[in-house]
Formats: structure tokens, C-alpha cells, sequence
């Protein structure tokens, strides 16, 4: 018995240990909860203090309907009324409003209901949400991809004219708005040459599933859109890499590195790359919040029924339940973004450590 | 070690200066023959010619010592014997390499793929810059493999090699392998670029500066085991550095360069002893050394040549006393004055008249301390009790109990008087600098007290003082190390100077001011006076940087000027120079300094001449303070004897005797701050250290008839430290912990 006491003591003490020794993720998943907190009590709030907040709309649209049809409105059954339409209780303190909503979040993943179209908030936006990530983590690899190899090609030609060529062009690319680029896309590839379609998120007469044909009616429709969400992160990361491939290739590591005999392909990939991207890294990860929520704008443009075109539906139709979870949902995945950054970042640099290890005195 | 044979000299010879025919015959000993090198830029002025025509042998199994300053084209000459100048510089003439398998190659005629192979297997390089010279997203060990890959040399053995090479190096080869270069100290990865520059077994290393950004000991350490890896691995090494004293003692031979070329070369301790070229002689009396008479120290007159405009016949005349008309017209070829010597100067013989140097005057020690000796001055800053904590714990260390607090200072207690200099000697990483800043208000000490003139210097700040916090900010400045960041780029020189002026002065006009400021600035040697006030810090050099930083220091009047290693980014020849301006102007101004250096030289220098102390540092501790004759002559506490000993003197017996002795100390790192020894802080790598000083700390004391204090138990005849037993040596290897 006293073995098995003792046994335990140990692995609860190595599990401490184990989890001590990751202080500083901790420490920012505390900061991403705490964040997290924040906005939904921040927009919560702010939804409710509005002038026509979200349920005297909904009481007063009822109000109308039970007035339409000759009946009195009684006020605790409109109150009721607005009570399952969004999920909480007009009547009721505002704290206690707020308690319900995260306590239905939290325990029934219950966002409330949609005014418009009656479903839940969450199925809705759970429905939407592989297209967004779809078109948005693809625009965003291939942006980045191309950044880093044209940024290193430029540096590596320092100089020549397809260096001061590519540097105008991406300052030129940087500088025109994504949705600028949406709508050109759209008028030229889809209307004038008819290449790609001008919305839906694929062909409704083709058979959903795992299919080629389905498969290439994704791609076709979504090309559009991931063009111009690839223009979102284009441009300046090409001269920020630019910039730091020309600083590592002065770096006396990469000197000493090539008397070694060191193959160039090693050179290019360990050495260069690889210490150039690190400043870029962090940047990424943020950038991930701005193709989402550029896509608000992208996926109305394209008619692409993700989260952002639920998102701007909702607020042009003051469907607060959806607008409160695509908020939500824009947040977690903002959040999540720098989180993956920041922990990954020790494996990308690891000179990063723990945070502040290095500090001299 | 014997001197390796050189040219077969004849008699009739001796005073005919040797012909490039001799060079040409193929020298057997010989295993870099260099020939009319050149390496030129093209710039924008000129063509910049950074060598210039140099025919040179290194020797096989010697280990050659190539001195010049900054400027001299010492690192083209090193990057040139691997061919490996960088763009768009270009190198002429010929590198013969001297294959002992393969017979003699041109470096400078090979393809890139034979260059591939030549470099690393037959000659390597370690670079100045450890801290860079390492990939830092890649561990060691990759380091090691990727380029026993890239020269298709089998792993396994290879490796092992390299663990062998580690060991040799007092490395742990487990935990240096495993890190990423960040995870080591500054010494520990300029050992391992060592150990990376041997695997492939080079037949020579040549070596730029590779101990330049160490702390004296480490480069000693460093130096002495580089001695042993010579004998071991039979290697040619080609040593680079300014620092004459550090390499004098251990290389063969000394190749001195002045102005893109040799003037002179010899057997190491001919050369020291009795320099033939008047450059060498003055390089030699310029070195703040820590065995030569402090008069004996002078700096050479004028400035070095620029590649672009060097001057017609010898480079040196401009500055040289014997300089004639033939010096003016010719070139003069290397002249042979000894056996295996050679000096590029034609009035050799009369160089000794001319340039007159000691080495290793016998220290006359004053009986009485000179002004040390203070008591009637006035105590301008007092330190009590000091500890400045620097806490780098997080939450859940603090949670687990875990101790994450690095003692930089950790109670010390020092006063400073009127007109006095106190030099801080110690390791980086020691604490002197967080002790300087706060001596000067600069940083809140954790415990104890800070006084000017018996003010509390943090109760002032808070406004709760009787002082006005103002007039104790003013009294205490700072010069730091790098005057380039130290001066404001947009701003010239006169308004620079002025600020302070127009701050504290406010009864002088515009006028006014200009005058004090040309006035100082011709004090300082910077004529004319007037052109110099208008110029950006970027037109001025290093010397001149630091004479503007001091200068505006000193405008303020202060009380104390804290100079943090304010002559260490100087080049050494220009050192005694600005030390000797720092001493003037103190006795102008009225002022006190704290000089932190990590130098003992340095620090002797300043201390000496000013009657001042020197204080030795060790992990936050001032383990030994007194008059700068006794420390460097008598040296008390065992760690002030271990920064002695890596202080290397000039005179070659010395530098014979010290090479000869073990280094005084176990380990060769500095223990982790944030984890102290127990005790002594210094007992784990005191060859004197007994059990006592694991348990106990001792006191600064001072033994009968002496004026300086050792904070050692050796000090005090009947401590229990005598019956202790002395430490049991744990291993040899350190880092094991």
C-alpha cells in the first residue's frame, strides 16, 4: 500500500514537474483566455447597451406581428417569445443575461438562434466554417510561399534588374486593396472571359462527395477567391524577406559555413532560409487574423457562404445571434493564430526558449 | 621548442638585403610560401590596396604570430592564404601550399571544387567573431556533420575525433554537441569553432583575432591550449591579433605588419627583445603592458596610411624619427639583421638610438602608498553594504521555490575620494558594471545604501533628501564603452559639446561657448579646432569619438565619471594615449574616476599613474582592493594572482616562465550566476581552496604593513583555514555539473 502511496506521489510530482516546465505556455494560454474574456464580454455588452439593442428590436418586430394579428401583446409572452428566439431573458439584470449566454456557450455549445434563418448559431457557422478556413489557409500558404521564394530570389540578385523590377511590382501589389482585386478578378476572370464562376462554393448539380468532379468544382469555385486573399498577404512579405536574406547573407556564419564547403543547396535551405523566415514567422501567424477577416468583404464579393459572408448577411439583416457568434468565432481563431505562433516559435528559433532566458546584465 | 631553421645565411649576406631570388628557391621547411600578394578594392576613390606585394613563408609546425593594428591588413592576409578574400576584393601574386602527399599547389589558381577540399582538409580558419561563426538555428553537432559530409570523410571516426578535440578543449563533448551555440558562453564556442576548424585534421590553422572578444583569462586559457593541440595534432598555426604581449610569449615566431605589408619578421624573442624596425619599437613601447615602467609607455605619433594613398618609398617615414630622403624615395627590401630576421627598413642598425624600450623593468615599489594614501579628501561616493539582485524567476519558478535570482552585486562596500582613481578589474559577467552604474545613481540597489558627500543618492531621487537630486546627476557621469552610439549622429561636435554648457553654465553666450569648446578641443589634441567643431561624429575616428564623449562628460564638472571599458574599443596603440589625455584632464576638471575594464594593463596603467587602487571583482564580490602597486606586484587573493598570470608580460623570460607554469586556477568557466558556489564564492576554482571555504565566506582584510584587502582566509595566519583539508579535485574535466 505504502508503495503504491509513494508511486503516486512520484507521477503526480513528475506530472507537476512536467507541466511546471512549461511555465511560460501557460502563461499564454492564461493571456489567450483572458483575451478571449474580454471580447465576448466587451461585445456582449456592447450589443446590449446599443440604441435598438438586438431584443427590443426582436420585441418590438413581435410586438408588430401579435398587433397584426389583433392580439394583445402580452408583455410576458413577448418576453418569452424574445427569450427562445435569442436565447436570453429581456427581462432579467444584464449580468445575469450575460451569466446565461457564456453558461449555454460553455455547457450546450448553444450560441442562441438565428432571427433569420431559425437554425442555431453554431450549426450555421459550423456548416460555413470549412469553406472560410479553406479559402483563407490556402491563400495565405501560397502568399507566403511565394513572399519567401521571390524575397529570396530578389536578395540573392541584389541589385539586378529583376530586383528593382520585383521590388516595384511588390510594393505596387502591397498597395492595392484585397477587394479592389476582388472585384477586378471578378469582372475580368469570371464576367469577361467566363473562366471561373462568379459565386457559390461549388456545382449544386454535381453529387457531393468524394468524387473528382466535386472535388475540382471546389477548387474551381474557390480559385477566385483565394487569388485575391493570396493578394492580402502578398507584397510586403516579399520585401521583408528580401530584406533579411540580404542581412543573413552577410552574416559571418555563412562565410565561415562556405570555406567549410558547405553545398550551396544546404547554404540556401539551412543557413539562408531559415534565418530569414524567422522574423517573418510571427508576422504569419498575426496574418492569419487578416485573411479572416478580409473574407467578411471577399466571400460577399464572391457569393461564398463561409463565415464571413454569414457574417456580413447578419449584419445587413440585424441578425444579432449570428453577428455575436461570427465575433466569437473570428476571435478564437485570431487567438489561436498567435498561440500556435508563439509556441512553435521556440521550435522555429531556438534562441527564443522561454521568454527572456537570455537577458544580460 | 626550438626555432625552426630558416634561409641558410651567409656571412657576406649579413648586411645585404635579400634577394627575391632567394625566396623563389623552395624552401622544404616551408609549407605556405606566399608571393607578391595583393589584395585590391576598387572604391569609389581609388583603388584601395589592402596588401600590398607581400612574399612571406610559414614555416611547417610553427606556430607564427602576425601583429599590426587595425587597418594593417593583417585579416586580408589570413583570408588570402585560404583564398578567401571577400568580394569584390581581389588577391594577385601567388599562395604556394606545400602538399605533403600531393607536392606544391597555387591556392590562388584553384577551381572552386578543388578550393572545396583544400579548405578545412589542408588549411582551416577561425574567425574573430565565435558568437557569429556558428548557424544559431542549428545545434553543434550539425555543425560538425554537415561539413565531415560535405568533405565525404567518414562519420563515425571523424566524430569521434571531434569528442576528442572537445575533451582536449576542457569541453563536456556531450552537453557542447547537444547545445544550440546560444545555450554557451562566449569562450565555450570560440573553443568549439576551434574544435570544428581541427576535425578534418588541417595541416595549418590560421587564426584571425580568435580571442579578441574574450576576457583575458579566457584568452589565455585559450592561448595555452592551443600550445598543447599544436604539439598533439602536428599544426602550422598563423596567429592574428593587435595584441602583442598575448601572443609574444607562445608563437615561434613574429611577423609584424605595418601598412599593408611585413616589416619586420623573426624568431619571437629576438624580435621582442630587440626590434630592428622602428615600427616595432615604438608598437612596443605603445602596448600598456602590465611589466614595463610606466614611462617607458608612449603612443606612436600620427596615423596609419590609407590603402588608397599610402605614402611613396617606406611606408612608415611619415612617422618614423630615422626617416631621410632614401626612406622618401625607395622601398626598402627586407634587410637581414639576424639569424632568420628580417626588417623592411634601411637605417635598421640605428633603430635601437632611436626608439629606445625597456621590457620587464623590475618594479620598484614605493614604501609609502604615493597619493592613495589619501584621508584629508573628501569622500565624494560611498557604497554600504551594496547588493543589486536581478530577479529572472517566473511565476511558477517562484511557485516551486526555485531561485532564479542572479547576485550581480552582492555587498560590496567602497568609497570613493576626491581626485581618486578606482580601476574595477574582473571577468564579464562579474558584476562591475552594475556595480559602476550604481555607484553612480544610475542603477537601485536591492539592499544597502549609495551616498555623494553623505546624501542618500535614492532618497534624494524621491525628493526626501536635503540634496537637490539635480546637483548629484550632474556631479556623477558616464563614458561608455562604444563612443559611436554615445554621440548623437545628427548633431556635430560643437553642439554636442555645448548642451552641457547651455544646461549648467547659463551666465556664457553663444560666443562664449564656441570659445570653451575650441579651447578643449585643441586640449585634446584635436587641431584645428574649428573644423573639428563642425564635424558629425561619423567624420571623426574611434580616438577622437572617445575624446568628444570624454570631453562632454567632463563639461558638466562633475564629481566622478564612471569610464565603463572607455578605452577597450581602442585600438592598442592608441589606449596609453587616451588614458594619458583621461589623467590630464582629471587634473583640470577636479574629478574622480571609476575605470572598469576587464584589462589588468589598462587598469594598471590608469591606477598606477594616479596613485589610484584597483579593486578585483568576482561574481559580485570584491574579493581584493589596494594600491595599484601592491595588486599587481603582490597580489594577495589567489583569483587576483589568476588575472595576473593572464596578463601575459612582455619580457620573454617572464612570458617563458609564466607559459611554463600551470594556469593558478581548476576550472576555466565561471561558474552560473544564478547559482553561486557556497562559501567562497571563488572556491570552486582556487587551487588553494580547503574545506572551510565551502561552508564559509570570508571578509575583506588587510594583513600588517600591507594597505590593500583580500577578502581571503590566507590572509589571517590563525583561521581554522589552515587545519582545513584542502578540496579533493572532482575531475578534470569542467562543465560536468
Amino acid at each position: 500500500m505504502s508503495e503504491y502511496l509513494g508511486r503516486a506521489r512520484k507521477g503526480v510530482a513528475a506530472a507537476f514537474g512536467f507541466l511546471a516546465g512549461f511555465d511560460y505556455y501557460w502563461r499564454k494560454i492564461g493571456h489567450a483566455f483572458v483575451t478571449l474574456i474580454s471580447v465576448t464580454t466587451i461585445t456582449f455588452v456592447l450589443f446590449r447597451l446599443m440604441p435598438g439593442n438586438p431584443a427590443q428590436a426582436m420585441r418590438a418586430q413581435f410586438e408588430a406581428q401579435l398587433e397584426g394579428s389583433g392580439q394583445a401583446a402580452d408583455p410576458e409572452i413577448l418576453d418569452q417569445m424574445v427569450q427562445v428566439h435569442t436565447g436570453f431573458d429581456p427581462s432579467q439584470p444584464i449580468y445575469m443575461q450575460y451569466f446565461e449566454y457564456v453558461r449555454d456557450i460553455v455547457l450546450y455549445q448553444d450560441f442562441g438562434q438565428s432571427i433569420q434563418y431559425g437554425d442555431p448559431v453554431f450549426d450555421i457557422l459550423f456548416r460555413a466554417m470549412p469553406w472560410s478556413v479553406f479559402i483563407s489557409v490556402y491563400g495565405l500558404a501560397l502568399g507566403y510561399s511565394t513572399n519567401i521564394l521571390l524575397g529570396a530570389a530578389m536578395a540573392y540578385k541584389e541589385g539586378s534588374r529583376f530586383d528593382g523590377t520585383m521590388t516595384v511590382v511588390a510594393t505596387f501589389l502591397n498597395s492595392i486593396p484585397y477587394y479592389v482585386g476582388a472585384l477586378l478578378f471578378l469582372a475580368f476572370f469570371a464576367h469577361d472571359l467566363g473562366w471561373f464562376p462568379s459565386g457559390g462554393r461549388y456545382d449544386t448539380s454535381i453529387e457531393a462527395g468524394l468524387n473528382p468532379a466535386f472535388m475540382a468544382s471546389i477548387v474551381h469555385h474557390g480559385a477566385l477567391p483565394i487569388m485575391s486573399s493570396f493578394i492580402v498577404g502578398f507584397g510586403g512579405g516579399a520585401l521583408a524577406m528580401r530584406g533579411n536574406s540580404v542581412r543573413i547573407l552577410g552574416a559571418d556564419y555563412l562565410r565561415v559555413a562556405r570555406l567549410r564547403g558547405i553545398g550551396s543547396v544546404r547554404i540556401a535551405t539551412r543557413y539562408v532560409a531559415r534565418n530569414a523566415i524567422l522574423p517573418l514567422y510571427t508576422q504569419m501567424m498575426i496574418g492569419i487574423a487578416a485573411v479572416f477577416s478580409s473574407s467578411v468583404v471577399l466571400e460577399y464579393i464572391f457569393t461564398y457562404p463561409g463565415v464571413g459572408w454569414y457574417t456580413f448577411d447578419a449584419i445587413n439583416m440585424r441578425d444579432y445571434p449570428l453577428l455575436m457568434g461570427s465575433f466569437l468565432f473570428f476571435t478564437i481563431v485570431t487567438l489561436v493564430g498567435i498561440l500556435l505562433a508563439e509556441f512553435t516559435y521556440g521550435i522555429v528559433d531556438p534562441r527564443a526558449g522561454s521568454g527572456g532566458e537570455n537577458e544580460s546584465y | 621548442m626550438q626555432y625552426p631553421n630558416t634561409h641558410p645565411n651567409d656571412a657576406t649576406q649579413m648586411t645585404q638585403s635579400l634577394s627575391n631570388q632567394e625566396f623563389q628557391d623552395g624552401d622544404p621547411e616551408s609549407i605556405l610560401e606566399v608571393r607578391d600578394l595583393d589584395v585590391i578594392f576598387d572604391m569609389d576613390r581609388g583603388e584601395s590596396r589592402v596588401l600590398d606585394g607581400v612574399s612571406f613563408d610559414v614555416h611547417r609546425d610553427e606556430m607564427l604570430g602576425i601583429v599590426g593594428e587595425s587597418g594593417s591588413g593583417k585579416s586580408m592576409f589570413a583570408s588570402a592564404l585560404l583564398n578567401a578574400v571577400v568580394d569584390p576584393g581581389r588577391a594577385g601574386g601567388e599562395v604556394i601550399y606545400d602538399d605533403p602527399d600531393a607536392g606544391p599547389v597555387d591556392v590562388l589558381s584553384l577551381s572552386e571544387d578543388q578550393l572545396e577540399s583544400f579548405r578545412w582538409e589542408e588549411v582551416a580558419m577561425v574567425f574573430q567573431g565565435a558568437m557569429s561563426s556558428f548557424n544559431p538555428t542549428m545545434k553543434i553537432d550539425e555543425h560538425f556533420e554537415e561539413t565531415i559530409q560535405a568533405h565525404g570523410k567518414p562519420m563515425d571516426e571523424r566524430m569521434a575525433h571531434a569528442r576528442d578535440l572537445l575533451a582536449d578543449l576542457y569541453l563536456d563533448p556531450d552537453r557542447v554537441l547537444g547545445s544550440y551555440p546560444h545555450e554557451l558562453s562566449g569562450g565555450m564556442k570560440q573553443r568549439a569553432l576551434i574544435a570544428l576548424s581541427l576535425v578534418l585534421d588541417p595541416e595549418v590553422l590560421v587564426m584571425d583575432e580568435p580571442t579578441a572578444a574574450l576576457d583575458l583569462l579566457m584568452q589565455r586559457s585559450i592561448m595555452n591550449l592551443l600550445d598543447t593541440l599544436q604539439a598533439e595534432y602536428d599544426l602550422t598555426i598563423v596567429f592574428i591579433t593587435h595584441d602583442l604581449p598575448l601572443v609574444a610569449g607562445l608563437a615561434d615566431r613574429l611577423a609584424v605588419m605595418y601598412a599593408f605589408e611585413f616589416v619586420e619578421y623573426g624568431p619571437s624573442e629576438a624580435v621582442i627583445r630587440d626590434a630592428a624596425h622602428p615600427y616595432t619599437r615604438a608598437l612596443l613601447k605603445s602596448v600598456p603592458s602590465v611589466d614595463a615602467a610606466l614611462e617607458d609607455m608612449n603612443p606612436i605619433e600620427g596615423e596609419s596610411p590609407d590603402p588608397v594613398d599610402t605614402p611613396a618609398g617606406c611606408s612608415y617615414h611619415p612617422r618614423c624619427p630615422l626617416a631621410d630622403e632614401q626612406c622618401v624615395a625607395e622601398d626598402p627590401d627586407y634587410h637581414d639583421v639576424g639569424e632568420g630576421r628580417g626588417a623592411a627598413c634601411f637605417h635598421w642598425e640605428r633603430s635601437s638610438e632611436a626608439v629606445d624600450y625597456e621590457l620587464g623593468v623590475d618594479p620598484v615599489v614605493p614604501d609609502e602608498p604615493s597619493r592613495a594614501a589619501h584621508g584629508d579628501e573628501e569622500t565624494v561616493i560611498s557604497l554600504e553594504d551594496l547588493e543589486v539582485h536581478f530577479d529572472q524567476s517566473g511565476f511558477i519558478d517562484r511557485l516551486f521555490d526555485q531561485d532564479a535570482t542572479v547576485r550581480a552585486v552582492d555587498g560590496v562596500d567602497l568609497e570613493i575620494a576626491e581626485n581618486e582613481v578606482v580601476a574595477l578589474v574582473g571577468e564579464s559577467g562579474c558584476g562591475k558594471t552594475t556595480l559602476g552604474k550604481t555607484a553612480i545613481g544610475l542603477q537601485e540597489p536591492t539592499v544597502g545604501t549609495v551616498r555623494y558627500r553623505g546624501h542618500d543618492v535614492w532618497e534624494a531621487k524621491r525628493g526626501e533628501g536635503e540634496i537637490d537630486h539635480d546637483r548629484i546627476r550632474r556631479a556623477l557621469q558616464i563614458v561608455h564603452q562604444d563612443p559611436g552610439s554615445s554621440l548623437n549622429p545628427t548633431r556635430t561636435v560643437r553642439t554636442s559639446l555645448a548642451a552641457p554648457l547651455k544646461r549648467w553654465r547659463p551666465d556664457l553666450n553663444s560666443s562664449d561657448r564656441e570659445t570653451v569648446v575650441h579651447n578643449l578641443l585643441e586640449r585634446v589634441g584635436m587641431k584645428p579646432a574649428e573644423d573639428y567643431a563642425l564635424r558629425f561624429p561619423h567624420q571623426l575616428s574611434g580616438g577622437e569619438k572617445q575624446r568628444v564623449v570624454l570631453l562632454r562628460a567632463l563639461l558638466m564638472s562633475p564629481d566622478l565619471i564612471l569610464a565603463d571599458e572607455a578605452v577597450s574599443a581602442l585600438d592598442v596603440s592608441l589606449r596609453v594615449e587616451m588614458m594619458e589625455l583621461m589623467l590630464s584632464l582629471q587634473e583640470l576638471f577636479d574629478t574622480s574616476y571609476l575605470f572598469i575594464s576587464h584589462d589588468f594593463a589598462n587598469a594598471r596603467y590608469l591606477a598606477e599613474k594616479s596613485g589610484g587602487r584597483i579593486g578585483i571583482m568576482y561574481l559580485g564580490n570584491l574579493v581584493e582592493i589596494g594600491p595599484a602597486e601592491e595588486i599587481i606586484h603582490d597580489p594577495k587573493h589567489p583569483y587576483t594572482k589568476v588575472l595576473r598570470w593572464a596578463t601575459p608580460p612582455l619580457d620573454p623570460d617572464a612570458a617563458r616562465e609564466a607559459r611554463e607554469t600551470e594556469p593558478p586556477i581548476r576550472e576555466i568557466d565561471i561558474p552560473d550566476p544564478t547559482d553561486p558556489p557556497s562559501g567562497c564564492p571563488f572556491h570552486t576554482r582556487c587551487p588553494e581552496a580547503r574545506e572551510v571555504c565551502r561552508e564559509r565566506e570570508p571578509e575583506l582584510m588587510g594583513s600588517e604593513g600591507e594597505a590593500s584587502l583580500a577578502a581571503c582566509f590566507r590572509e589571517d595566519d590563525d583561521h581554522a583555514y589552515w587545519e582545513s583539508d584542502p578540496i579533493v579535485e572532482e575531475s578534470t574535466l569542467e562543465n560536468t555539473s
